[in-house]
């Protein structure tokens, strides 16, 4: 039976520690980059935005919002787009893979995600004299020029089903396959799940009215939900809505 | 027969249309898809089979327990235990044995120079007068082996207190119970009043107080002048300008015990609610509702972050001291210890372990022998050792500070050092081979915790220490992973007394989110949080 | 205008006047130290990588690509005036023809060449052919850039083949005049393949739903902005032909730029701006008030941001659209030749502020609720591999006209 695994995170558990992002960094061979690149060159396959509520004074609020990939279901924007088929829905479990050695670095999938979720490699990875020793054997490190984004944490899905496999099982033991992200977030903001299978608690969160995912109306049908009772965070599911001088602003 | 230039350009032209009809020129176009695959140059992964071991975290003391999987001896990436959860840097800590900044060389005065150099340098010294030994992580083995070879010198052992044992100190000073013994059971709490302690983001363990509170069974009122993440996140903020939060504490303190809504008895402050109100700027009716929280929603226990003895107060008129859900007293004594503020006296010498935050600056006078893994940049001390980096030597984990129970735990060291590394216990059974070795410390301690027959053993299941059949199973099961857990504080154990209201005290600046890092260089990867994203401020301060 | 003796008149066609080697010499190097300038540009993206560039994460597609939309809708000329030529037998253009091919080719070369230093990976282009999608819109402008810069080259061929030194071969006359029966062929296979990849080009932008200020509802497949693109580019390359004669006459000094062949030209351009601007109206009210509110994102509020206001599409729509085809079809406009030019100018300037707008303004425009809204401005080295381009252009136009009868034996 396939799978459909997606997320459910709970806005109003999310510290914006930044341990997602550390963690998906390093789990995902991607490099710390040279003091040149920024917030627009950087690489974070996971990025937690810092947003507040617009007021002032004692009234001003932040909340933080963790974006990966949204493994996209329906006429999914980057996998329309690109001319070479680097990208494509895998359809045993929803995931949105993306194949480096196929990209050419045209960067057409990258305008055409609305939830900014891709990264291109506009450096060659480096590490210090030694420190490759400590990259994580099972997920390839690419090279400048190609377009990556968050995977699912590919390679612990292929531990599981080896792990299955050596044990005779033909569906993976769903604790075994948990991406980097969701281990690492502390409060446990981060639940990741097969969102086909009715009896995990992820599918039901995310299928209860209280879930919202970003920029609905587009009708990419993401599978990364969210959930808050704040509704000015909720608010934030909507497009831009340039309020002038009440803009919601990133901070 | 003439070849002519005709001949050749027809002889060209035919071969290349020939050409392109054999698979030559398709194959090798096909093989640039392999050629281009990576480059050469671009560092691959190890293709050895991973195994994931277990161990603890030692570059703080909270000695969060890790999950690391590990391939032909190098650790390639850290997850959580199954008992905690863990901080940004920590998921980057498997790469800081190679940052930049690893001290590979022994150096003098910014000269590279030998550890027998420093051996010489060190007995010349351990002669000449007393030695200070400074430390920030107290109670492990290496800290025994420190604090013996002090008292054997005639020197002196100092600890640098962490920030959650300097919120306890007043208790401590009240009881005279040693700051290293007392604790917070948060977990039986269910209102925290914070004063400026960042409880969710950079203060204890990252898997305690964050989780208790991101079950909703913990109400969190964040007292601070501004909006760090854990006033954000807090169920109320109580804005405050800095420097009056002695005042606060008053106010609620007198609200409690004039209400006669706490079952706690204290002398009455000296400020009144309107005094309190006018200090603050909160309405004198928020105060009133503030405390009457705290007594409703009780367990309820103040932190003062500072440890300001005017803050900490409150705790009498919220009843939390030595009560379940407040500051408790462990079973486990334990010395008190000089702290390193209070260090006197003129030393010819000071040894500074590697926890010890890299800003620290003995007195000016004495030689200086300074423990670290890496370099900081700027340091004033004579000589720079290079000490075991990130699980780089077998170590064990006494009970994090401010915890409410005792625990012990052994950490594996699971990556291989290099070669010219040594630890201060090492160092110093060089200068003194009386002092007994790490190894033989834990030991000694598993047949300890073996003797006493208390506790439990929590690993994939928890196990009684009773039903261990001798010292080396229990040592095998701590070095696997398991943790010795104490069982609960006794009640009643902390006795504190006041006489009078105490003075408030200056207030420190407030941290930054490195806080609790104490190496001083950050994890390579830590540029996603503040570089290649605008989640975080760029730490100050820190060599990164 | 000779003086003393020519190093290379032997190539240059029997009768015709040139300046002297020394001049075109002088003429041409600026244009080569640009084209070498651009050249190391181009080389310093290739051996550093892209981040040479100002381009981000978030402006994944910046100068090079409004380049190449740009350079391409104006080198539509080539395969529309073969189109009228040679399919609507429209012989008074024919004088401009064998200049509308090499400015064809050029353009079309030039983009290909900047794409190369622009994707980050140039060795795997040819994968597209192997592993094509045919959903992307990108699929379908490769194969039809590739097939048309083909078909360019066997056009361009014969006109270098009509070199009197090059004819002293026999094998280079016969394929000469071979490749010049085909040219109809060609023409209709140009007009074919170029009406797809000018309408990919602007479809592009059209199928992006995650960018609803680009998102075009349209026919089957098919976005509004292919077709809007396809009438652009048919109305601008004609206008570019007039700007390109106009140079030519300038710099030559000899009167390749009649009043009459700029006055159809002009004509042709007008009729077809003036449709474009019509569609392009009926496309923008549609989009105003249907598409772009239906997910949730309030157009007007696009043009908050500067210096992308509302007056940005009054000046693409009004100024550099209905204004100029104005210029160019009113009679008494169109009888000065300054009136005609600036008309044509202003014609290739609405296509460009079209492309630019379609190209940055979408990138730049916030899409979360806690975007905002970006700049970029490009670094020196995607400048300068666009002057290269311009350079490269320039030099090969040069060396046909003062090798090639481009305008007739004289």
């Amino acid at each position: 039976m396939s799978a459909r695994y997606g997320m459910v995170i709970d806005l109003d558990r999310c510290t914006g520690c930044g341990a997602c992002m550390v963690a998906c960094a390093a789990e995902n061979n991607v490099p710390a980059l040279p003091p040149k690149a920024t917030d627009r060159t950087g690489i974070t396959p996971m990025l937690v935005h810092k947003v507040s509520n617009g007021q002032e004074g004692a009234e001003f609020r932040e909340a933080f919002i963790p974006v990966t990939c949204m493994q996209c279901e329906h006429e999914t924007p980057c996998v329309a787009v690109c001319p070479q088929q680097a990208v494509q829905v895998d359809p045993a479990t929803g995931i949105v893979m993306q194949m480096p050695q196929r990209c050419l670095g045209c960067r057409y999938c990258m305008t055409a995600c609305p939830y900014h979720a891709r990264y291109f490699n506009w450096w060659d990875p480096a590490w210090p004299p030694g420190m490759e020793k400590t990259l994580n054997p099972g997920v390839s490190v690419r090279m400048r020029g190609v377009v990556e984004k968050c995977n699912g944490c590919h390679a612990r899905l292929h531990a599981a089903q080896e792990k299955a496999a050596a044990a005779g099982n033909r569906e993976i033991d769903p604790r075994d396959y948990r991406p980097a992200c969701a281990e690492a977030c502390a409060t446990g903001a981060i639940q990741f799940g097969n969102l086909a299978d009715e009896s995990d608690p992820v599918s039901q969160a995310a299928h209860s009215t209280n879930a919202f995912r970003l920029l609905e109306r587009l009708g990419t049908e993401p599978k990364i939900f969210y959930t808050s009772d704040r509704p000015w965070v909720r608010q934030l599911a909507e497009p831009h809505p340039a309020r002038g001088d009440k803009e919601v602003k990133h901070g | 027969m003439e070849l002519t230039r005709r001949d050749l350009l027809t002889w060209g032209g035919g071969a290349t249309a020939g050409l392109l009809l054999t698979p030559l020129p398709w194959k090798v176009l096909d093989d640039t898809s392999k050629w281009t695959q990576n480059w050469p140059w671009i560092p691959q992964p190890s293709r050895a089979p991973i195994e994931v071991k277990r161990s603890f975290c030692t570059l703080c003391p909270n000695g969060c327990d890790l999950r690391v999987r590990v391939a032909s001896g190098t650790p390639v990436g850290v997850s959580p235990g199954p008992q905690s959860a863990l901080c940004p840097l920590a998921f980057g800590a498997h790469q800081l044995n190679w940052h930049p900044g690893r001290l590979r060389q022994v150096s003098h005065l910014g000269k590279a120079a030998s550890w027998n150099d420093a051996l010489a340098a060190f007995r010349k010294a351990a002669v000449e007068g007393p030695i200070a030994v400074v430390d920030a992580y107290p109670r492990r083995a290496g800290s025994s082996v420190m604090e013996n070879f002090a008292r054997r010198q005639g020197g002196t052992y100092c600890i640098i207190l962490s920030a959650e044992e300097r919120s306890l100190a007043p208790y401590a000073a009240w009881s005279g119970a040693p700051v290293t013994s007392l604790g917070y059971d948060f977990e039986h709490a269910r209102t925290i009043l914070s004063f400026g302690a960042p409880l969710l983001d950079g203060w204890g363990a990252p898997g305690r107080v964050p989780r208790l509170w991101s079950t909703g069974a913990l109400k969190l009122i964040q007292v601070e002048p501004s909006l760090s993440r854990t006033a954000n996140a807090a169920w109320r903020w109580i804005q405050v300008p800095s420097g009056s939060e002695a005042a606060l504490a008053a106010g609620l303190a007198r609200v409690l015990l004039e209400e006669h809504i706490s079952p706690a008895r204290a002398p009455l402050p000296p400020t009144t609610v309107a005094e309190a109100a006018a200090q603050t700027g909160i309405a004198e009716e928020t105060i009133r509702e503030l405390a009457r929280t705290l007594a409703a929603h009780g367990p309820a226990v103040a932190i003062a972050a500072d440890g300001d003895p005017a803050v900490a107060v409150l705790n009498f008129a919220v009843g939390s001291i030595g009560a379940r859900g407040g500051i408790v007293r462990r079973r486990e004594g334990g010395p008190s210890y000089l702290t390193a503020d209070n260090l006197n006296g003129h030393f010819r010498a000071v040894l500074i372990d590697a926890t010890v935050p890299w800003d620290f600056a003995p007195q000016a006078d004495a030689e200086v022998f300074r423990f670290a893994a890496w370099n900081g940049g700027g340091s004033r001390a004579h000589w720079l050792l290079p000490a075991p980096g990130f699980l780089e030597e077998l170590t064990d984990v006494p009970t994090a500070p401010g915890s409410a129970v005792d625990t012990y735990a052994i950490a594996a060291n699971l990556s291989t050092p290099p070669a010219d590394v040594r630890s201060p216990a090492g160092f110093l059974a060089q200068v003194d081979s009386a002092l007994p070795s790490v190894e033989d410390i834990i030991h000694a301690r598993c047949r300890e915790l073996f003797r006493t027959h208390t506790g439990a053993l929590q690993g994939e299941e928890t196990v009684p220490v009773s039903r261990f059949a001798a010292p080396e199973r229990l040592e095998e099961a701590l070095r696997t992973g398991s943790v010795w857990v104490a069982g609960p504080p006794r009640s009643g154990g902390l006795r504190c007394r006041f006489e009078q209201w105490p003075q408030p005290t200056a207030p420190r600046a407030t941290a930054d989110w490195t806080a609790t890092w104490v190496p001083p260089v950050l994890p390579p990867l830590a540029v996603k949080l503040y570089r290649e994203s605008s989640l975080r401020e760029p730490p100050a301060g820190r060599s990164i | 205008m000779a003086s003393g003796t020519w190093a290379d008149i032997r190539w240059i066609p029997r009768g015709a006047e040139r300046t002297s080697t020394g001049r075109f010499a002088l003429w041409l190097a600026p244009w080569a130290a640009l084209l070498a300038l651009g050249v190391y540009a181009g080389w310093l993206c290739l051996y550093y990588g892209l981040n040479q560039t100002n381009m981000d994460n978030r402006f994944a597609f910046g100068l090079w690509i409004f380049l190449d939309l740009s350079i391409i809708a104006l080198g539509a000329g080539a395969f529309f005036t073969g189109f009228l030529v040679y399919i609507l037998r429209r012989t008074e253009l024919k004088p401009i023809l064998n200049t509308a091919v090499i400015v064809g080719f050029i353009c079309y070369s030039g983009a290909v060449a900047v794409l190369m230093v622009d994707v980050g990976q140039p060795l795997r282009a040819w994968f597209t052919f192997v592993h094509p999608n045919v959903h992307s819109m990108l699929t379908e402008i490769s194969f039809c850039i590739t097939c048309y810069l083909i078909v360019l080259t066997m056009e361009y061929i014969p006109l270098i083949l009509r070199n009197h030194e090059l004819q002293k071969v026999p094998s280079f006359l016969i394929l000469e005049h071979r490749m010049h029966n085909i040219v109809p062929v060609l023409a209709g296979v140009g007009t074919f393949l170029s009406f797809f990849h000018q309408g990919s080009l602007g479809g592009l932008y059209g199928v992006l739903r995650g960018r609803p200020f680009a998102f075009r509802e349209g026919f089957s497949i098919w976005p509004s902005t292919f077709f809007l693109f396809v009438l652009s580019a048919i109305a601008a390359g004609p206008s570019f032909l007039m700007l390109i004669a106009a140079a030519v006459e300038k710099v030559t000094g000899r009167p390749v730029a009649k009043h009459e062949l700029l006055r159809r030209l002009g004509f042709i351009s007008g009729v077809l701006l003036a449709a474009y601007v019509a569609a392009k109206s009926i496309d923008t009210l549609i989009w105003l008030n249907v598409t772009s509110p239906s997910v949730g994102f309030a157009p007007w509020e696009y043009y908050q941001f500067a210096p992308f206001g509302k007056a940005l599409l009054f000046v693409e729509i009004v100024i550099f659209g209905l204004l100029p085809a104005l210029l160019l079809l009113y009679p008494r406009t169109a009888a000065k030749r300054g009136w005609l030019l600036t008309g044509a100018a202003m014609a290739c300037g609405g296509i460009l502020v079209n492309r630019l707008v379609l190209t940055v303004q979408t990138l730049a425009l916030p899409t979360l609720a806690f975007d905002e809204f970006l700049r970029y401005f490009p670094s020196w080295q995607e400048f300068a591999t666009f002057g290269g381009v311009i350079a490269y252009g320039v030099i090969l136009y040069s060396l046909s006209y003062r090798y090639l009868p481009l305008f007739g034996d004289k």
